[in-house]
């Protein structure tokens, strides 16, 4: 049996370890109007956003030490929120987790060296940056989504009538699903894989160095196709309709250059690297 | 008047009115497909609404901006331990804009180079800054090594990278200059080590 000393020992150390727990996290809440901004500077963690049900802000954040503080200010109908490292703090110690309900049609400005940055469900235009975050996208209709990264991975889904801007040095890049009038992807290093159907007068321009390009669309798309690499190799399993004129040479092996589908309502797709492999694949009905 | 001097004096005599810039123009596709792409930029700025307001994001990017550059001072900069922005970078805090300038002149330089008349003429290309790959990379991982210290090791192999990829890109043009492609890819090059350097220079204000 316990002892009345014991029992009372137990009851202080959940109140404590209670109260520890819940130092680590905050909870701050923005009214705002249509449209509004926010952004969320992190240096260390991840931040992830979703809708809200109204026009409110909330942000959750969690704070793995007392070396980092959350400095947030409301100019109007901007939110900015950001993390404040204190003296000693390094990435362990400096790292803030953030959880984040916007309304669906803010703009968003997330940035996180580390830690991954995750949108979702929103039509407000989205730009998020960090040289090592991972980032994903998912959901996201009617917005500008611009991407920067260094090294992470970068995984944009579902995003339609997008203006989607990927710049990236070595992390892949997947698009499933993603239209619209600009889709851009530049790497250095990193592979880019495209899944989908390049919507309709678009233009998708996919640019590596040496990092390997993938398309996987269904065979009746309609876009008009550029394909080179300058010093690697390209496939291409897709019949296309030749073109008479090019900017380049179509040398055998290195590039191709068609069209496919319906030519009034073709998208415009540029697939070039210098050294990487370019492959234009036809997506089973299974996939 | 050739291409070049029509480029040079389009910063002197407005619209390509001059009888000489009209003469070329009705001559070159290239160059008048450039003032006409320069004329739709100028006509599409005149419509903007001045009472629109401009997404936030553009007033957060000004701000951050203005903070870098030290003309606007954050809330905490009056009480904080943590020195100014000059103090801490100090000559390093050029790299970004010298990137930029950079890839402004080489931009210019690559449009050039694509005007056929001037094709024909070239003999070889090189970049204006023939030592840019070497641009300041010293100072950049000396950054990172005091501001990033966990992320040294990805900054130098990306960095390694986007040299490699400038030196490959630059071998290429040097022996077909006329390859558009070639360009593209050594312009793009370029690009990517600029967003390399702001990325290592983007850090939080204090």
């Amino acid at each position: 049996m316990v002892s009345r000393r014991t029992a009372k020992l137990i009851v202080v150390g959940v109140i404590v370890a209670g109260t520890l727990v819940a130092e680590s996290k905050r909870e701050y809440r923005f009214s705002v109007g249509p449209k509004a901004g926010v952004s969320v500077m992190n240096p260390y963690g991840s931040i992830s956003v979703k809708p809200s049900v109204n026009n409110t802000v909330v942000v959750n954040a969690f704070l793995h030490s007392d070396k980092v503080e959350v400095d947030k200010n409301q100019n109007g109908n901007r939110v900015d929120i950001q993390s404040h490292l204190l003296a000693g703090a390094d990435a362990d110690s400096g790292r803030v987790d953030y959880e984040v309900l916007v309304p669906a049609d803010a703009s968003i400005t997330l940035h996180s060296n580390t830690g991954s940055l995750r949108a979702e469900k929103l039509h407000g235009d989205v730009s998020l940056e960090g040289p090592g975050a991972m980032v994903d996208v998912r959901d996201i209709s009617d917005a500008h989504v611009h991407v920067k990264t260094m090294n992470g991975a970068v995984n944009l889904d579902n995003i339609q009538n997008g203006h989607v801007e990927v710049d990236s040095l070595s992390g892949d890049v997947t698009l499933n699903g993603v239209t619209g009038p600009l889709v851009q992807v530049v790497s250095t290093s990193g592979r880019i894989n495209y899944i989908g159907d390049f919507g309709s007068s678009g233009e998708y321009r996919l640019t590596s160095h040496s990092g390997d390009i993938e398309a996987t669309i269904p065979e009746w798309t309609s876009a008009d196709v550029s394909a080179r690499s300058v010093r690697g190799e390209v496939h291409d399993d897709i019949p296309l309709q030749p073109k008479n004129h090019t900017w380049f040479p179509l040398d055998k092996g290195r590039a191709f250059a068609g069209t496919m589908g319906r030519v009034a309502v073709s998208s415009t797709v540029v697939l070039r690297t210098f050294s990487g492999k370019i492959h234009l694949r036809k997506r089973s009905e299974k996939q | 008047m050739n291409c070049v001097e029509l480029q040079q004096s389009l910063a002197e005599v407005e619209d390509g009115n001059s009888v000489e810039q009209r003469v070329h123009l009705r001559a070159c596709a290239a160059c008048s497909a450039l003032v006409k792409e320069l004329n739709q930029i100028v006509a599409a700025a005149s419509q903007l609404q001045a009472a629109e307001e401009p997404s936030p994001r553009v007033w957060n990017s000004i701000e951050i901006a203005l903070r870098r550059e030290g003309l606007i001072r954050p809330p905490r900069a009056a009480w904080s331990p943590i020195p100014s922005f000059a103090a801490r970078w100090g000559v390093a805090r050029w790299l970004v804009p010298l990137a930029a300038v950079l890839l402004l002149a080489v931009g210019i330089y690559v449009r050039r180079e694509s005007l056929p008349n001037q094709l024909a003429r070239q003999a070889s290309v090189t970049v204006p800054v023939a030592n840019a790959s070497d641009l300041n990379d010293d100072d950049l991982m000396q950054e990172v090594a005091d501001n990033s210290p966990e992320m040294k090791t990805q900054y130098a192999e990306n960095l390694r990278q986007v040299n490699e990829s400038i030196r490959d890109a630059q071998g290429v043009v040097d022996e077909s200059p006329n390859d558009e492609d070639a360009r593209r890819s050594l312009m793009d090059a370029y690009q990517q080590k600029s967003m390399l350097f702001e990325m290592a220079m983007d850090r939080p204000l204090p």
